[in-house]
């Protein structure tokens, strides 16, 4: 290539470990044009992050790093990285709380790089400081520069992030997950904002992430990663829309995505990360390739030019697709019928702030974490609860459980009234499954003794025989081998831990599971598996789910009607197919255009306030941030609720006819197929 | 919540810890046996002449009564009279508090810039042979107890070196290097477990902070090495030193009673045992309340500067 920016070639990193040199990186190559944007993607662990640090001279002692070429623009980063560090190239890291000094004003933090490299005169850099943020689209920024970082929202503070990274006016722009750790709508708004800057500034940027939507949006070509590897590299349309290498694939096809609502089954890839302390010459994929075949152990090559795949079988391949994972064979009792099954009828939850002396003054504040909300589900039914943090889906779970005291409102499980204080029959009947199976699995007990508890205290079984007996049968459902019962949760990987998770769910044999971003912490060829195995487990067992999830696609993939949830209220209800076609909400639409789809390419989104307001009292609390807003009246008087089909409600003023003629953001395709058995 | 508030807070709850200390320490001494009018009349007085000295101090009145007499007393200025020196209790206590006080001072300072200063060295030069040298000599001085480095101290710098006077107290008045020389060695002994204390862990706390994002980020940005620890690590990782910098507050308190004990030094720790010893039931009431009060303020002091370097609690959150 010609006139790269940055080279890379041939880069190894090895970290000593207890148990010998750990390779995290096995001859990686990259080049980035000035002004080009590559986007370097994988699971975690695929090695990601140890690109950035390696660029940035940054692995500390424990590492061991080793490139035929490592420069930027002629600088020499693998023995002077320093030198440059911070001044030509900028980083920009996934949790922008925990990247800035808490204890300094952003000011001081925005303009250090100024002052170190630039050796701007102090004043002068407090104004361009300044100027920075308001190109950020940080409001008030003059106000910003002295506040401190919690006093900023996490958006906020990934724009201060990225204008620190520029405040020295570097070339190249590293971005580790820069928006990971956000809500989609900040993550589109940070989106439009990175793809302007490269443009404005014709800065060069390496993109790291796990999220191959947004590595579309913003990227001109794409290297994959695994297990320390490249896998595949080539230009954005060749490498995500027509992929060659089987993990490309493999992840493509793992991907549950928001324009393909019930679109089957996913396609897991099997298996986890190989171990790093001892390298396969071979292909490092092959042990769990669906396509690995007699000769795939031979030394892995890269063929190819401009698109290059290191696989050795990449012509046989090419025409096919990552297969899907086969359904079970067990019988399917879909017993969905039209009763409800669970009730909720005008509930609220309400968290004080505040201590004994602001109350005692009649000052103490508090939020109505969720206000009025009624929601039915049915025997069998999985209702997908969205929104971004903070709008009270988790509290609102907490609340259908009776984890949490209600404010208002009645609860009715099954045809019966469920008191404050649940009796043990409810909490037989309805379960959870947390977000992060690493904290809620005791690290003390085996995964027999966890089960076990969970069958005995409701009394499942009785004696040795059968209680080991439900074990198994608990460890069949969730499709864990019974020897697994031995185990700690530390001998386990992510999803066999959530497994476990559903697994002791499970255990009391429920009508009802509540699904609390049980998903979101798993890598997509794992969380595939997961949605794969709960969708079974409703089939097979006729339970009922309340899926809350941030993430459009999974609630698109798994639920039969959805939820939108803004600032405690349901805007919107109704079948998944219809909330994701007009008439929408538009809060829906905003959700919906900020979700970064493989394929859509760069259309814009459209336009939203970067504030996040504080919602009105009285009015509709989208208001402050609608873009569709009517006037007066979406400030003053509560929006109707407005039938827009059969089971489908919108909580706004505007006229359905209006929402209908709304653009539709996922692509108007063939609504849904029918999930199939 | 502004600063006013908070300081408003804190005040009323010293007060209030004040007051249970107060009924505490009241209650405490209640229960000990024997009363004022023992300690007074002895051990062979007439038990009609204790019950009239009874009566006349109002011994015989309910608990709570006496308790009331007491603590209004001491509200106005009154802290009682020494049983056995027969003098007022307040000039005691306050010559021997400003022994203490001279003690304490001496050894706190020497506790924060010492414990702090080690752990700094210890955290930046991780992993290597001083760092390993300084947290064994860490373990060695937490593990054994005060007295055995006073006896130790003694014997060394008093008896065989003749350095240091072994014992007692003297007054600027004699020179000020005889009045620094008797402090020497109660110094040296009540800080020595305590800097080990401090240095451990503002060592641990530095090397979580220098393994946190944002140093990362400060490294990233370019900062020079010495911007990067002063000014972004220190300040995050002296938070929890000045937390444990209150808690040994209270231990220097304990030591203190320990080390002016073997070092004949005359200060409020001496003057506690001996009222304890000697039955001198008023003077310890009012000795007691004392430490309680320079504790709670300790903490107070300490809350504040925790505060002042942490803009979480001195600036309230916004959602900008």
């Amino acid at each position: 290539m010609v006139d790269a920016a940055l080279h890379v070639e041939g880069l190894s990193v090895a970290y000593a470990t207890r148990a010998g040199w750990l390779k995290a990186l096995d001859g990686v190559s990259l080049s980035i044009p000035p002004g080009g944007v590559l986007g370097l993607v994988g699971e975690s662990g695929s090695g990601k992050s140890t690109v950035v640090l390696a660029l940035l001279g940054l692995l500390g002692p424990s590492a061991r790093v080793d490139a035929q070429r490592l420069d930027f623009d002629g600088h020499d980063l693998l023995h002077n990285a320093a030198s440059i560090r911070g001044r030509r190239v900028g980083v920009v890291f996934q949790d922008a709380a925990a990247s800035l000094n808490p204890a300094l004003t952003i000011g001081t933090q925005v303009i250090e790089p100024m002052r170190t490299h630039l050796h701007t005169e102090r004043r002068a850099a407090w104004t361009r400081g300044t100027e920075l943020l308001d190109e950020m689209g940080i409001p008030r920024p003059a106000e910003v520069m002295h506040s401190y970082p919690h006093q900023l929202s996490g958006g906020m503070k990934q724009r201060v992030g990225i204008a620190t990274a520029l405040a020295s006016e570097p070339d190249l722009l590293l971005l580790d997950e820069p928006t990971t750790a956000l809500d989609v709508t900040i993550e589109a708004q940070i989106l439009s904002l990175l793809d302007e800057l490269r443009k404005r500034r014709n800065l060069a940027m390496l993109l790291v992430s796990h999220n191959l939507g947004i590595v579309d949006r913003l990227c001109d070509s794409v290297s994959v990663l695994y297990a320390g590897r490249l896998a595949e590299s080539g230009t954005t349309s060749a490498v995500l829309h027509h992929p060659r290498h089987p993990y490309t694939k493999g992840l493509l096809a793992a991907l549950p995505r928001p324009d393909r609502p019930h679109a089957g089954r996913l396609a897991p890839i099997p298996g986890g990360l190989p171990d790093l302390h001892t390298l396969d010459p071979g292909c490092n994929f092959r042990p769990r390739c669906a396509f690995a075949a007699e000769g795939c152990e031979q030394p892995q090559t890269s063929h190819g030019a401009d698109h290059t795949v290191s696989c050795h079988r990449v012509e046989e391949v090419a025409d096919l697709s990552w297969p899907i994972e086969a359904a079970p064979t067990a019988t399917v009792s879909t017993k969905r019928t039209a009763l409800p099954l669970l009730e909720a009828e005008t509930m609220s939850a309400r968290f004080d702030s505040g201590g004994w002396l602001a109350r005692l003054l009649g000052k103490a504040g508090g939020v109505l974490a969720v206000d009025r909300v009624s929601l039915s589900i049915r025997t069998g039914e999985v209702v997908g609860l969205v929104g971004e943090s903070g709008c009270g889906k988790s509290t609102l779970g907490r609340l259908l459980l009776r984890l949490l005291p209600a404010r208002t409102g009645t609860l009715r499980f099954g045809g019966g009234v469920v008191e404050a204080q649940a009796d043990r029959d409810f909490r037989r009947r309805a379960q959870v499954v947390f977000q992060n199976p690493d904290t809620s699995l005791n690290p003390r007990q085996t995964v027999s003794v966890i089960l076990q508890r969970a069958v005995q205290w409701f009394a499942m079984a009785h004696g040795t025989a059968a209680v080991a007996a439900e074990i198994d049968r608990l460890l069949d459902l969730v499709r864990l081998p019974r020897h697994y019962a031995s185990r700690y949760p530390h001998q386990l990987s992510g999803g066999e831990k959530q497994r476990v998770g559903i697994a002791r769910a499970l255990a009391s044999r429920p009508e009802f599971l509540v699904c609390d971003e049980a998903v979101s912490a798993l890598d997509v060829s794992v969380q595939a598996a997961i949605l794969n195995l709960l969708r079974d487990l409703r089939d097979e067992l006729g339970v009922a789910y309340l899926f809350i999830s941030h993430d459009i696609g999974v609630i698109a993939h798994i639920a039969d009607r959805v939820a939108v949830m803004y600032h405690g209220t349901i805007v919107e209800e109704g079948p998944v197919e219809d909330v994701l076609h007009p008439p929408y909400h538009p809060y829906t639409e905003l959700l919906l255009s900020s979700v970064p789809l493989i394929g859509k390419g760069r259309r814009p989104s459209p336009a939203q306030s970067t504030t996040a307001a504080k919602p009105v009292t009285g009015g509709c609390k989208f208001a402050a941030r609608c873009s569709r807003r009517v006037g007066q009246i979406c400030d003053s008087v509560t929006p109707p609720l407005q039938q827009a089909g059969p089971g489908h409600t919108i909580l706004c003023h505007i006229p359905l006819l209006e929402l209908a003629a709304m653009p539709h953001w996922l692509g108007q395709q063939a609504l849904s197929e029918e999930p199939t058995p | 919540m502004h600063m006013a508030a908070f300081l408003l807070k804190r005040i009323a709850g010293l007060l209030g810890v004040l007051l249970g200390m107060s009924v505490l320490i009241f209650g405490i001494v209640h229960i000990l046996p024997g009363n004022v009018a023992y300690a007074i009349l002895g051990e062979f007085a007439s038990p009609a002449a204790i019950a009239t000295l009874e009566a006349k101090l109002g011994l015989n009145d309910p608990l709570p009564v006496q308790y009331w007499r007491w603590l209004s007393a001491m509200l106005q200025g009154d802290f009682g009279m020494s049983l056995v020196m027969s003098r007022p209790a307040a000039p005691l206590i306050a010559e021997a508090l400003g022994r203490s006080a001279l003690l304490a001072g001496f050894s706190f300072a020497l506790i924060a810039a010492g414990g702090i200063a080690l752990g700094l060295y210890a955290a930046t030069h991780h992993g290597r042979t001083s760092d390993k040298v300084l947290t064994l000599a860490q373990f060695v001085l937490i593990a054994v107890p005060e007295f055995f480095w006073a006896i130790l101290a003694v014997l060394f710098f008093a008896s065989w070196m003749n350095l240091l006077p072994a014992t007692g107290y003297a007054p600027m008045s004699s020179g000020v290097a005889s009045w620094a020389a008797h402090l020497v060695l109660p110094v040296m002994v009540l800080s020595f477990g305590l800097v080990a204390h401090v240095s451990r862990l503002t060592r641990s706390s530095m090397l979580e902070v220098l393994d946190s994002r944002y140093v990362l980020a400060a490294r990233a940005r370019g900062l020079p090495e010495g911007r990067v620890l002063w000014r972004h690590a220190l300040p995050n990782a002296l938070l929890p030193a000045i937390t444990v910098l209150a808690i040994d507050a209270g231990l220097l308190i304990g030591g203190i009673v320990v080390v002016e004990t073997v070092f004949a030094y005359p200060g409020l720790g001496r003057l506690l045992v001996f009222a304890i010893e000697r039955h001198d039931l008023p003077l310890l009431q009012v000795g007691m309340m004392v430490v309680t009060a320079v504790y709670a303020v300790a903490n107070l002091i300490a809350e504040l500067l925790y505060a002042m370097l942490n803009p979480r609690i001195r600036v309230a959150g916004a959602t900008a």
